[in-house]
């Protein structure tokens, strides 16, 4: 079967896996499933170290994915500025929203 | 039906992100009581205290300044709106950023655009392939991007592999809580991450400010 029709394993599968024997074409298949199955760090995984060892064009592609969603993580913090406008807008329409009130629980039926 | 955006399709962000989000602003806690209380000058406070946050998101996930202002501006109408049914059951600036990202995801629908295309997904093109990736000897991108070089790769993004980056790798989500806020499978979410970062390494490559360092890196001995 070709690794592209091969169905999305769940986690639990991707843990049976038999890396050591894939094909590029199998890894290639499989990776975004092991990203996600290992917190997105593989390239220290003892489980890889032979596959990427094999191939060192493969390993220093895992490298650079696993560094640019590293390097993700710092854009949480903010970096613009909305405009005095956005403030402006709400207060012009602040005066007509009117809270809603705190949800309740729905009402226990009497006991029979 | 309206959609409820402090509910619709968004489960808890995971635990890294919201400690992330978490950090206790001074104030916070008051300004939400009195902002409960009616008090419009509470208002004021925690949209000074979430507005560079909100925006950032908006802008990040609209890629266009206007439409970034204006979803800021409804996602404060709508805090405000629905302050009362903030019960802290998780962090104040988690509980707005599901709000805001539901909001935005809502405004993208109504403009009909698709934010994962399925069959693109399921049939990848040979130019989505990683293959082609084998079988160079550059130099690995550790070091060569600094925050505002991968901020403009990210603006270059598709927008559909730019929602699930941003919603993952930034914002934190898990794929499971990204299927369920875009409507696709977690297959999907996971493949669509995997091709927006391989189209940010190929965007990387041929940045300016990154190919200078890698240029350097290659010659090094």
């Amino acid at each position: 079967m070709n690794p592209a029709d091969a169905p999305h394993p769940d986690s639990g599968a991707v843990d049976s896996l038999n890396i050591d024997t894939m094909t590029l074409a199998e890894f290639e298949h499989y990776l975004p499933h092991f990203f996600a199955a290992y917190n997105g760090r593989i390239s220290d995984n003892p489980r890889f170290a032979k596959l990427l060892a094999a191939y060192p064009d493969c390993a220093a592609l895992v490298r650079d994915l696993e560094y640019i969603a590293e390097t993700a993580r710092n854009l949480l913090e903010p970096a613009d500025e909305p405009s005095d406008a956005v403030w402006s807008g709400i207060q012009s329409r602040l005066q007509s929203v009117v809270p809603e009130p705190e949800p309740q629980a729905p009402a226990l039926e009497p006991k029979k | 039906m309206a959609l409820d955006p402090t509910t619709t399709g968004v489960l808890a962000a995971p635990e890294t992100a919201q400690h992330r989000r978490n950090l206790p602003i001074a104030g916070e806690a008051e300004a939400l009581e009195r902002a409960r209380a009616g008090d419009p000058d509470a208002f004021s406070i925690l949209y000074g205290m979430h507005k560079r946050r909100v925006y950032t998101l908006c802008l990040r996930m609209l890629g266009n300044v206007t439409e970034a202002e204006d979803m800021t501006q409804e996602a404060f109408l709508h805090l405000f709106r629905k302050i009362n049914s903030f019960r802290g059951e998780s962090a104040f600036s988690t509980w707005m950023h599901r709000l805001t990202v539901n909001l935005v995801l809502m405004h993208l629908r109504k403009k009909g655009l698709t934010l994962i295309s399925l069959e693109e997904t399921m049939n990848p093109s040979d130019e989505d392939s990683i293959r082609r990736d084998y079988g160079s000897q550059d130099p690995l991108l550790a070091g060569a991007v600094d925050r505002l070089t991968l901020e403009r790769a990210v603006a270059q993004l598709p927008p559909g592999y730019r929602m699930v980056f941003l919603l993952h790798d930034v914002e934190g989500f898990e794929h499971n809580e990204i299927a369920e806020m875009l409507e696709c499978s977690t297959g999907n979410s996971k493949s669509q991450l995997h091709k927006a970062r391989l189209k940010l390494r190929e965007i990387l490559r041929h940045s300016p400010a990154s190919a200078e360092i890698l240029k350097r890196k290659e010659t090094e001995p």
